[in-house]
């Protein structure tokens, strides 16, 4: 029997709840929230204490999809990766780099968040870029 | 202590043994086993209380058979009881570590989570409930004023479910505040005070009072003071201490035995709350 409590942050807004998710037998079987944690001092709300079912839904996107001829048809990354390349460049040849813009998350590190714009001015060239947090 | 775990899990007396270590500076619940017993030496006894039983029982859901230790204050204690009571565990595979107990009018030096009690705005002892209050201090409001006050309590309920999530003794697969039948799960605000009376319910014969759920509730309601009403009530007319107790509760009707036996009902004097 293996039972370990893991430390983590709660992915789903931009708040920082400190959280426990609970593995049993490397299976993650619920979620805590940090008692000592100084952001949310031992409470969340409702989506921090269900993070443990999107990790384990059946319905979890595992790999990326591509849509052909109406119906997602799954594949790999760098296939994934090249072909929305290759509709970006199309586009952009065709529309210019303003008609494409970036969406980024809360769910995803400040890190991540900041090279998303990068890649939005320095490679696509456009400075349509939001965060679902600017609510 | 720390020697009695060793040898304990050394000998095998306990297959795991549920404690804190520090991790990062934060006390966590750690689960210790023979195989890295080196990590006893880092037990400590945390101030912030989790619900170790809870995890237990986690454990011995996968594992029937398997033999734990555990770190137990008092209120862990009394929610281990609840849980032989229900046949969520076994007692002979629990064997428990005392640890120092929550300050109380009982036992004021002693250390947990509840240490300082926290600052209660003017404005929520002015509408709502102080959660500090005793019990007849609240019901001495009397019917009209106690369910005003109440109400203001419920309506900041953010639905989080974090009472019953974090409840050492609610171990239901299907709770009935998800049945959408019962009570309605989807918008906020949720029903109130069905909601919280629900649960309330529920609580009577089971409640431990150990207070995670109010420390766990965002919104501060008092949340004890509720379910040691409908505990006073078990213990009042039944004279069923919950915790303490090794029976069934008298509401209980699943088990071997139903043991509550009717009684003609009390008129009832003035509205009531």
């Amino acid at each position: 029997m293996e039972c370990k409590l893991v430390p983590s942050v709660c992915s789903y807004c931009g708040t920082g709840c400190g959280v426990l998710f609970e593995v049993i037998n490397n299976k993650i079987v619920g979620t805590l929230p940090m008692k000592t944690h100084p952001v949310n001092e031992g409470k969340l709300c409702i989506k921090g204490w269900n993070l443990h079912e999107h990790v384990n839904s059946i319905l979890r996107l595992k790999q990326p999809l591509v849509k052909t001829f109406g119906r997602f048809m799954k594949t790999d990354w760098d296939e994934a990766i090249q072909l929305t390349a290759d509709r970006f460049k199309e586009i952009i040849a065709k529309h210019g780099p303003d008609s494409i813009g970036v969406l980024v998350s809360a769910k995803i590190t400040n890190e991540e968040n900041y090279l998303a714009q990068k890649l939005a001015r320095a490679v696509i060239g456009t400075n349509n870029v939001d965060h679902c947090a600017r609510l | 202590m720390k020697e009695q775990i060793k040898s304990w899990l050394e000998q095998g007396t306990v297959d795991v043994f549920l404690g804190y270590r520090e991790v990062d500076h934060h006390p966590i619940p750690w689960c210790f086993t023979q195989e890295a017993i080196e990590e006893v030496d880092d037990l400590v006894v945390s101030p912030a209380r989790y619900s170790l039983e809870k995890i237990a029982t986690h454990m011995a859901a996968e594992d029937p058979d398997i033999r734990i230790g555990m770190l137990a204050r008092d209120c862990n204690n009394r929610a281990l009881n609840v849980l032989y009571v229900w046949n969520q565990l076994r007692p002979e595979q629990v064997v428990t570590v005392e640890a120092n107990c929550c300050p109380s009018p009982l036992k004021e030096h002693a250390d947990c989570s509840y240490l300082e009690p926290g600052t209660v705005g003017a404005y929520k002892k002015a509408v709502g409930i102080d959660n500090h209050l005793r019990l007849e201090a609240v019901e001495a409001y009397g019917p009209e004023e106690g369910r005003n006050r109440w109400m203001y309590e419920f309506q900041k309920c953010i639905k989080c479910y974090g009472c019953r999530n974090i409840c050492p003794v609610c171990f239901c697969r299907e709770c009935s505040l998800d049945h959408d039948d019962l009570v309605g799960t989807g918008p906020l605000l949720p029903d109130i005070p069905i909601f919280h009376l629900v649960r309330a319910v529920h609580m009577a014969g089971r409640c431990i009072d150990c207070g995670l759920c109010e420390d766990a509730c965002p919104m501060d309601i008092p949340l004890r003071l509720l379910y040691q009403k409908v505990n006073r009530i078990a213990m009042d007319l039944f004279d069923y201490r919950t915790g303490t107790s090794g029976d069934q509760p008298p509401f209980s009707i699943l088990g071997d035995r139903v043991t509550l036996e009717p009684k003609p009902i009390q008129p009832v004097t003035g509205a009531e709350a």
